[in-house]
């Protein structure tokens, strides 16, 4: 069972991992590459779901830039041995924040947290929206030392996300 | 808690946030010390004016101090100070356990890059205190306005409890 957090540019902010068989290096080669194909999959998957949404109103092309809130969005992916849960956030707070020497780039909040579990267990949208509102909100974006964008490692949080996995019975 | 409520008050949480992170980055004007004491303090002021206008006037030094340790304090970091100490010779301490805008300060364990070592662990009053510039001119411009000239100085050794010091420097002017 691994636990992501990615930012809008698609770089990982956040990694744990409380159960993985396979080794990373048998599977992606390196944490790096594994990052890159999680956070790709995520995209691509939006992107489709965005494509081929029959209720949509506006029709957009794939590949197109979508606005943060735009076209739809996916839950959940399940194969036969694991499920991927997804959320992706509201726009990250300081959205237009532009941070020095960066070339005037806009600097995003977190974008999308992605969840692996085992297939049997079922949807876990209100729980990423918990882990998202009263975890995440609460104890990192609200820490004055966090930089929005930026990787990081809180141990408050660290602590509260493991406490709530456990509690949810997810940890064995 | 009101929705509206809790985004005004998540308002007040990132402006404070952001106020520092915008000063500490800035190449040229004023230094993050000097920008936010003046904020602070105009802006303690100004809060007070507002909080202390439907009271009896506030003469006594005793009383000016506990008026900023629970109307002031309950307003602005939206809960009492915890505990008052003084030496009644115009030095007081005032005590809040869980300092609101500081409860959340954690250091990043993340090292820089991928391999290389986990930064050295800073206390946690090194980390805080650009961020008590600002609580401390608020106090001093909030009893400023009530007539008494004091020095503030806060300590977080021992976060999320910070202590403030203040010592009054002379009588009001009146």
């Amino acid at each position: 069972m691994t636990f992501y957090i990615f930012n809008r540019k698609g770089r990982c902010q956040y990694y744990h991992e409380w159960q993985r068989l396979k080794p990373v290096r048998q599977g992606a080669g390196s944490q790096e590459e594994d990052f890159k194909l999680m956070f790709g999959l995520c995209w691509s998957m939006r992107a489709l779901a965005t494509a081929i949404d029959p209720k949509s109103p506006s029709m957009k092309q794939m590949g197109a830039p979508m606005r943060i809130g735009d076209g739809c969005s996916f839950n959940s992916i399940k194969t036969s041995s694991f499920k991927l849960q997804f959320l992706e956030s509201p726009s990250g707070l300081k959205a237009s924040w532009r941070m020095p020497g960066s070339g005037g780039q806009p600097c995003w909040g977190a974008g999308c947290f992605v969840l692996t579990t085992d297939p049997s267990v079922g949807s876990m949208v209100e729980q990423l929206q918990y882990i998202y509102a009263s975890l995440f909100v609460e104890l990192v974006v609200k820490n004055p030392l966090y930089t929005p964008g930026e990787p990081f490692l809180f141990e408050p949080f660290s602590a509260a996300l493991n406490k709530y996995m456990r509690a949810l019975g997810l940890l064995s | 808690m009101g929705k509206n409520r809790e985004c005004a008050e998540s308002c007040i949480d990132y402006l404070a946030l952001a106020l520092v992170h915008h000063y500490r980055t800035q190449g040229q004007g004023p230094s993050l010390q000097a920008a936010l004491d003046a904020v602070g303090e105009r802006t303690g002021r100004q809060l007070a004016e507002r909080y202390a206008r439907d009271r009896p006037p506030l003469l006594d030094q005793l009383e000016a101090v506990k008026f900023v340790c629970k109307e002031f304090w309950g307003e602005v970091f939206r809960k009492a100070v915890d505990n008052l100490r003084t030496n009644h010779r115009g030095t007081f301490v005032l005590r809040d356990t869980q300092f609101r805008w500081l409860v959340r300060l954690a250091q990043n364990q993340m090292p820089a890059q991928v391999g290389q070592p986990l930064p050295a662990p800073l206390s946690k009053a090194d980390l805080a205190a650009d961020f008590l510039v600002l609580p401390c001119a608020l106090v001093r411009g909030a009893l400023a306005q009530l007539g008494w000239d004091v020095a503030v100085t806060a300590d977080a050794t021992s976060l999320p409890q910070v202590d403030f010091t203040l010592v009054i420097r002379q009588q009001p002017q009146r």
